[in-house]
């Protein structure tokens, strides 16, 4: 599975924010930040609240820069410090789902889902029926017509997922995006989530604050300091696939794997 | 009244059926009230609604109420179009270009500040007592009221949107069509709801300066002949065209807006 050349690769990556007015200097949020994702990867990160994790896929996606580093994309270099502009998405190669769902409020559920597809031009039949099946697959079929203000907020939050997974890039970002929702929710969503990442086989790099879902979910799982983050560990996750989530403790050294984490992140 | 019958569990059903019957109360209310002053101050002061429903009917059987009507809504409409369209389109152009916003800001509020009317004679020795001085002079005033609305519209946008669209494909043109003209949408309505009473008296107050057609020279004529009658009549149908526009506004609002979850009851 994985090719000489990572699929993305981050080397060095360094970042402070501007310094507030009347302060000297603001702290480094991350430092020499190294890693790479091989293709087709489930990478999953851990770190806790605070670490640096939204920023981290910020400057991956290219909607904010870094001080320090580079970042190849299939072994090209997309994005140096301190230099050239910002390309947001990077010509539509990265998906991102961010913290908070973003949803347009103007928008209706499915306009928001097919916005991207539209303003790619690339809003077919093939692509009306995948958005059909990922509307059905996350239970949102017959919300279509309704504008997020009037959806709950797991609703949401599988709306702005099936619209990154819509327009299928092949790199997707994810920040935490099921912590918002209850725990019976989240067991499915992430399933759902593997299931669909089984289909497409797409390359993902997964943030979380939570040691279970980052094990369940992952490939392979980095550990991440407190802020500056760095890379404390990086595990393999062996645990064979399809994993039944709703049953953690009982698939094969999950317990094992879990403690050693937690440890790391002390 | 109970507290049940005004607490939040009322029907919805009887509270909106009383909101017309509450509007005609307060609209009789006024008219017995005009009434008495009448009857204390003596028509000459205050001319009785009766006096006053007469000569608007008046005007309208002779036509110089569609005449002036129509010039003063004309002047009008026309100088919150070009004032309001400049008013509306600077903020997005701003929006490009912060050095710009900077360098215009100071001089945008100085110009707000600076009275219009004092500028009136200027404006007449400038346009003459036509039409065009009245619409510049609408045009000066309704310019800021979307102007600094369509601003505050533009500094709500949330860059998080901004940023997730980009990411999604979007070019510079699809975020100003998509995010910022919606963001801003809204603002520029409450805007154009100061804007519209503002820009009919504006032109009324434009006439009495120096005009030979229009409502607000009517009511001048009327009061150099110490025509009180005429003087309210005036005044009254001012009054009317602006609920009338407002009114039609307030749909065109309902609908555009429809996706905000208080839109469809938020009179503001
Ligand atoms: N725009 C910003 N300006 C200044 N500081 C910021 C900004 N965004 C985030 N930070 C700081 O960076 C740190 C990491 O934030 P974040 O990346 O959101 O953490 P995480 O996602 O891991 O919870 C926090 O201390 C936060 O205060
Ligand atoms: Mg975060």
């Amino acid at each position: 599975m994985s090719s000489a050349v990572p699929m993305l690769e981050v080397k060095g990556l360094a970042k402070r924010f501007p310094p507030r007015s009347g302060q000297a200097e603001s702290p480094w949020i991350l430092a020499d930040l190294s890693f790479h994702v091989a293709d087709q990867e489930f990478l999953t990160m851990v770190g806790p609240s605070g670490a640096g994790k939204s920023t981290l896929l910020n400057i991956i996606a290219q909607v904010d820069g870094a001080n320090e580093g580079k970042i190849f994309f299939r072994g090209e270099l997309i994005e140096t410090a301190n230099g050239s502009a910002l390309h947001p998405g990077w010509n539509c190669q990265f998906g991102y789902v961010t913290q908070d769902d973003n949803l347009l409020p103007w928008r209706t559920m499915i306009d928001n889902v097919t916005l991207p597809l539209k303003l790619q031009g690339r809003f077919d039949a093939a692509a009306r029926k995948r958005v059909d099946e990922l509307l059905h697959a996350t239970h949102l079929t017959g919300f279509e017509r309704y504008y997020p203000h009037e959806l709950s907020g797991g609703m949401r939050k599988r709306a702005s997922l099936i619209r990154t997974l819509a327009y299928d890039p092949p790199i997707i970002l994810m920040d935490e995006p099921f912590s918002a929702v209850d725990a019976q929710t989240r067991t499915q969503l992430q399933q759902d989530l593997l299931r669909l990442w089984n289909l497409g086989r797409k390359t993902i790099v997964f943030v979380t604050h939570d040691i279970a879902e980052a094990i369940a979910l992952g490939d392979r799982v980095l550990v991440l300091s407190k802020s500056p983050a760095k890379i404390v560990a990086d595990h393999r996750i062996d645990i064979k696939r399809p994993r039944d989530l709703g049953n953690l403790y009982k698939l094969e050294g999950f317990g094992d794997i879990f403690e050693s984490v937690r440890r790391d992140l002390q | 009244m109970t507290l049940a019958a005004t607490g939040p569990w009322s029907g919805v059903y009887t509270k909106r059926s009383l909101v017309p019957v509450g509007r005609l109360a307060v609209g009789i209310a006024l008219i017995v009230v005009w009434q008495l002053g009448t009857n204390t101050m003596g028509r000459e002061w205050l001319p009785s609604p009766l006096d006053t429903l007469a000569r608007i009917w008046q005007l309208a059987a002779s036509g110089e109420l569609a005449r002036d009507t129509l010039v003063t809504f004309g002047e009008a409409a026309a100088g919150l179009i070009l004032g309001g369209a400049a008013g509306a389109v600077l903020p997005f152009i701003l929006r490009l270009s912060p050095r710009l916003m900077t360098a215009l800001d100071p001089l945008i509020s100085a110009a707000f500040g600076m009275p219009k009317l004092a500028l009136a004679p200027l404006f007449i020795l400038w346009f003459g007592i036509g039409i065009t001085t009245k619409v510049v002079f609408v045009a000066s005033i309704v310019f800021f009221l979307l102007f600094y609305n369509g601003l505050a519209g533009i500094l709500s946008i949330d860059p998080r949107l901004v940023a997730m669209l980009r990411v999604a494909g979007a070019s510079e043109w699809v975020i100003t069509r998509e995010i910022v003209w919606n963001t801003t949408k809204p603002f520029l309505f409450s805007g154009l709801k100061i804007a519209l009473p503002r820009a009919l008296s504006g032109a009324v107050v434009g006439e009495f300066i120096a005009a030979d057609a229009g409502l607000g020279w009517y009511i001048q004529n009327a009061r150099s002949l110490n025509d009180t009658t005429g003087v309210l009549a005036g005044a009254v149908i001012v009054t009317v065209l602006v609920m009338v526009v407002n009114a039609i506004l307030q749909r065109v609002q309902a609908r555009s807006l429809a996706w905000r979850p208080i839109a469809r009851d938020m009179t503001v």
